[in-house]
């Protein structure tokens, strides 16, 4: 009898803790643990492609993500944003999965190619057709992310396969080769035409140069613009200890947030834009003292200067309808997190909103998605528990991010349950 | 000659400004961590991150693999070497490339590579700065 009345005095006193415990662990799992703006909700469409990169969604809502082990279609056959239907496809291992008309173009590290998207059809029957090859192989900034304009121009980002142009690659007080021959190949955008087949490197053409990588490229329809957001620099302080310290090196250099024009130069690896000091300075490797600035209007100024190290990853101008007015013609901004800020904390791991109006910044940037890494145990990136990459939004407007870590993919929307 | 008392009065003067400089200045304290640690965080830590992981697709984990428990000397000579030149590169799965580290020291080189015997190595052998001389005698000269 005492011990059923202890049992009972000892529930009722558990039961705020018990139901403390429910709340919390339902706020844990609602939206998959992501925070999100008030309003905004968020769906696991997949988990398990492996490690995801980009993706696109048709105006159908079949889904294409790319990732290293290969391609894989998507598709919703109930409308509760899961998908049922995954088939792995193709033989291409890439980052980059555009639709430009009835076409799936993807990417790897040394071309892009396209499928036949006929209607109804989940995965492609018809035969890969090559746009562009023969890109050379690097192991460092590889991937051939690119953008289509509305007439099909193609514009490929050729990332440098180099930190800072230095004569060894990240050696310690290795200074920078004058003028950097990788620029003759390398960091900068080329543009092709992109319905033309079996084209090479060689029937490109320069469209801007400076840029160490921008993984993250968009067109931007309603500013008829191309734009992307850059990787910045890494090592500061590891390659030049004398003037900058870790600290300096975790925050100071930034990710630059560019409309890209024609023949734009956007100062790789001659200068970084310090978000300490608000300019452009010129880089060590290159003479620079940690003040001294390049030539006045030889590189452009970015729209925004995001963190450092952040890696921007995609980049997408939100234009569907299922979103508020203020997210209209503004930009999301896939940030996969840094590793170059160790020993300080990592950051990134996250999605931002940058308001736009006209093509240009309106209002400070703001995180849109957070939540991704988790505790990421030892402050190592390899721990995140996910990473954004990617970024596409439906035929709804929802808007979808992928993940590296496992190949897991959000639908994130507006007034929905 | 012994001081006046003008001159000690000045001397004390001078002390109690120092020590309330460095009280106001919140001078960071003293890095406490053994030397192998610390100069593991200042050279190799950003790659290879605390816990010798490394980070996907860009540099290889250190933690557990072979070259952390094998003959200290051959780790010496590698990581004096660097990936450009020591053949390590054609067998890699990743993007970025070890520089060499031969500008630090004997003593320091023994220091980090010992650090990282004993954290990520299941605890081998330390490195002394005589064997990091010994490889170092082996590295062809500075290109």
């Amino acid at each position: 009898m005492r011990i059923v009345c202890f049992a009972r005095v000892a529930s009722l006193a558990l039961m705020p803790a018990l139901a403390g415990m429910a709340f919390g662990a339902d706020a844990v799992s609602k939206n998959d643990g992501l925070t999100l703006p008030e309003g905004f909700s968020a769906v696991v469409v997949q988990e398990g492609q492996g490690a995801g990169r980009h993706l696109t969604v048709a105006a159908n809502g079949d889904i294409y993500l790319a990732s290293g082990n290969g391609l894989s279609a998507l598709r919703d056959t109930n409308g509760d944003g899961k998908a049922d239907v995954v088939t792995p496809f193709g033989d291409v291992k890439g980052t980059e999965v555009r639709i430009f008309k009835n076409w799936l173009y993807v990417s790897d590290d040394v071309g892009v190619y396209r499928y036949p998207l006929k209607k109804g059809e989940l995965v492609p029957s018809g035969t890969r057709e090559t746009v562009v090859s023969g890109f050379p192989v690097e192991r460092q900034h590889a991937d051939k992310t690119f953008a289509l304009d509305t007439k099909g121009t193609l514009y490929v980002n050729v990332g440098a396969p180099s930190n800072s142009c230095q004569q060894k690659d990240r050696q310690e007080g290795s200074l920078g080769q004058n003028p950097c021959p990788i620029l003759e190949k390398y960091g900068g955008v080329w543009v092709f035409d992109g319905t033309k087949l079996n084209q090479t490197p060689a029937n490109g053409r320069r469209f801007a140069t400076g840029i160490r990588n921008a993984v993250a490229i968009e067109w931007n329809t309603s500013q008829n613009a191309l734009f992307a957001v850059i990787h910045g620099r890494d090592s500061l302080d590891t390659l030049f200890p004398a003037l900058y310290t870790a600290e300096d090196n975790a925050t100071r250099q930034a990710e630059e947030f560019h409309q890209i024009v024609d023949g734009g130069n956007y100062g790789w690896p001659y200068s970084f834009f310090d978000n300490k000091l608000g300019k452009r300075v010129v880089t060590p490797e290159y003479g620079g003292d940690t003040k001294k600035e390049p030539e006045p209007g030889k590189y452009a100024t970015p729209l925004v200067a995001f963190p450092a190290h952040w890696a921007p990853n995609d980049l997408l101008f939100y234009s569907g309808k299922n979103f508020p007015a203020k997210y209209q013609d503004g930009a999301f901004i896939a940030f996969h997190g840094s590793w170059n800020r160790a020993p300080e904390p990592q950051a990134g791991y996250k999605v931002v909103f940058q308001p736009m109006k006209d093509g240009k910044p309106n209002g400070a940037y703001e995180v849109f998605a957070d939540g991704f890494a988790g505790e990421m145990k030892d402050n190592s990136p390899r721990n995140a528990q996910y990473r954004p990459v990617g970024l596409s939004v439906g035929p709804d407007g929802s808007l979808y991010v992928s993940d590296s870590q496992k190949g897991r993919v959000w639908r994130i929307s507006y007034g929905k349950k | 000659m012994m001081p006046g008392v003008g001159r000690i009065r000045a001397i004390l003067w001078g002390l109690s400004l120092t020590t309330a400089a460095l009280a106001n200045a919140q001078v960071p304290a003293p890095d406490s961590r053994p030397p192998g640690q610390r100069l593991y965080g200042a050279h190799c830590l950003s790659c290879h991150q605390a816990d010798g992981g490394g980070v996907p697709n860009m540099q290889p984990a250190i933690a557990g693999g072979t070259w952390v428990q094998g003959d200290g000397r051959a780790l010496a000579l590698f990581v004096m070497t660097g990936g450009f030149d020591s053949g390590s590169r054609k067998d890699s799965t990743v993007g970025n490339v070890m520089p060499p580290f031969r500008q630090l020291a004997d003593a320091d080189l023994a220091e980090i590579l010992t650090y990282i015997r004993q954290k990520f190595g299941g605890g081998a052998s330390p490195v002394t700065a005589a064997e990091v001389a010994e490889a170092r005698r082996s590295l062809p000269a500075s290109p």
